[in-house]
């Protein structure tokens, strides 16, 4: 049976992690990996909701050493946990302090003990490759979410080349500094995995604001390496934050427009290079955002255009995985993206299809007619779904009350517009021209201001 | 609830928090003492971010998580007016 380390090439004094309490070693962290794993309850599977990310490292560690599968639910709204843990009945839930309350009410809870633990091994765990230790989960077509199996060996694989692709050495003086949360793949991947595998240092929180970005990586004793979005990114970008040392910035989640990564590597004297993934896949390609508009597929991954779709090849991908985008390849394996398939759009990281979220508005008590629409413009950080609605005596409020229990917080509508009645053409359709029309209209006495 | 009445920045914020966020609603229906984030109006980390820029390039107030009291300063619509009015730079 082919196996790999828990971790990598670390000496026991090397830093694994750093944050507000200081550093924390390797030998630390497989102590408290070690103990913790003797205090797991006996379940199948955990959702590791722990907000500090050397935390979250611990827990997803010691479940993995214990056989368990984390669960990475992408937001901790109590009504998706609940909707989640129907199927996943025997979980409980691993939290740090700044979990809340809700959460006990939904499972057994479990915060990590420091205890000593003399009698530890001081070697690393050996995982097996192919076991399965992470799900991350993305929306499906009928609105329950779909399970993305992810194995130890998926998962150290796209790490290792991320890594080489980044040029970064075996046990480089680097502290990874990420914006996302490790519960999102991207997250899981550049923030705990790619610092775990080299050798690396991670920070443990999380930091928001431009100033704490900007605060952050100017207290980071080594090289900084940003794992960010381009809503993160552009952030930063217009607050003009500075940096003294040279890092290296890795954006992914969506397309980072050419000029926000320019003046990025301008602002912060670094690289900016960009992830094309996707959930099912993980890591597929990088490029450098300023160089040009072709990905190029991480060492060892094909992308292959099979009739009508794209597909994702790799080692440790048991069978290709279709890409949700609409790509051209090229002979030597590079590809562009032109955008996603219809009906898919990208919010904030996450990937929904509006006909799912028409369906969730149309089940709301009330609603007679209604539809989500990408807003073709965009004002601000990040584009926001808009709806139309039509349900004559009920305020737009209500209906987001209401649509709040049923869909994630990402895609309700800014703004829910309600409408005496949707522009359906004879056959019941309707055509694109008449919701730009409907929105055109709506702008008109709204406008998009800046 | 306690009809309090909105001081001027209240007023400012709250058309601010609207018109930056595309909310549909009455900028003066916005309780002053609610809680802006999850419960309250709903907003996410993504608005607390969009919210921050706003308020740096109209007041001149760079928000921070490790400013001491950031928890109390996006609490409610009252706490974030008394955080700009304090902290102002222009």
């Amino acid at each position: 049976m082919r196996e790999v380390p828990l971790i990598g090439p670390y000496q026991r004094d090397d830093l694994l992690a750093w944050g507000q309490e200081g550093g924390r070693t390797a030998a630390q962290f497989l102590r408290d990996v070690y103990s913790l794993a003797d205090q797991l309850p006996d379940r199948p599977t955990v959702f590791n909701l722990a907000a500090n990310r050397y935390e979250f490292l611990v827990g997803f560690a010691a479940a993995m050493m214990r056989g368990q599968v984390t669960l990475l639910p992408h937001s901790r709204v109590p009504h998706l946990l609940r909707e989640m843990i129907r199927d996943y009945p025997d979980s409980y839930a691993y939290v740090d302090h700044e979990a809340t309350g809700a959460v006990s009410e939904l499972m057994p809870v479990l915060r990590r003990q420091h205890s000593a633990c003399d009698l530890c091994p001081s070697d690393p765990p050996l995982i097996p490759w192919d076991q399965e230790v992470a799900i991350a989960f993305t929306s499906g077509t009928m609105g329950k979410p779909v399970p993305n199996r992810k194995t130890w060996g998926a998962l150290t694989s796209v790490a290792q080349a991320t890594g080489a692709r980044l040029g970064i050495k075996e046990r480089e003086r680097i502290i990874i500094v990420a914006t996302v949360p490790h519960q999102h793949m991207f997250g899981l991947e550049a923030s705990v995995m790619l610092p775990i595998v080299h050798g690396l240092a991670m920070h443990e929180g999380r930091p928001l604001f431009p100033a704490d970005v900007g605060n952050v990586l100017m207290a980071v004793p080594e090289r900084w390496l940003l794992v960010t979005t381009p809503i993160h990114l552009r952030a930063c970008v217009v607050e003009g934050i500075t940096v003294p040392k040279r890092g290296l910035i890795l954006s992914a989640t969506a397309p980072l427009a050419r000029d926000v990564a320019r003046e990025a590597e301008r602002q912060f004297q670094s690289e900016v290079r960009e992830i094309f993934g996707f959930a099912e896949a993980g890591s597929v390609a990088e490029r450098r955002t300023v160089a040009g508009d072709w990905w190029r597929p991480l060492d060892g991954v094909r992308v292959e255009q099979e009739g009508t779709v794209c597909v994702v090849r790799a080692p440790y991908l048991p069978e290709p995985v279709p890409v949700p985008d609409r790509l051209s390849v090229a002979p030597n394996g590079e590809f562009m993206v032109h955008g996603r398939k219809a009906d898919e759009v990208h919010i904030a990281g996450y990937r929904v299809s509006l006909g799912e979220l028409t369906s969730k508005l149309l089940q709301v008590e009330g609603v007679q007619d209604g539809v989500f629409v990408m807003p073709d413009e965009q004002c601000g950080l990040v584009t926001r779904l808009m709806a139309f609605v039509v349900a004559p005596g009920k305020s737009s409020e209500e209906i987001l009350r209401q649509l709040r229990t049923h869909i994630d917080p990402v895609f309700l509508p800014r703004p829910l517009v309600c409408v005496p009645k949707l522009p359906r053409n004879e056959t019941g359709k309707l055509p694109r021209e008449a919701i730009d029309e409907m929105m055109r209209q709506w702008r008109e006495e709204k406008s998009c201001e800046q | 609830m306690e009809q309090t009445g909105f001081s001027a920045m209240e007023r400012e914020l709250a058309e601010l928090i609207v018109k930056t966020l595309k909310l549909t609603i009455d900028p003066a229906s916005i309780d002053p003492q609610a809680p802006l984030f999850g419960e309250g109006l709903g907003l996410d980390s993504i608005d607390a971010l969009e919210l921050s820029l706003a308020i740096s390039q109209r007041y001149g107030y760079q928000v921070k998580s490790s400013d001491p009291d950031i928890k109390a300063i996006f609490s409610s619509l009252r706490a974030l007016a008394h955080a700009v009015e304090t902290y102002r730079t222009k």
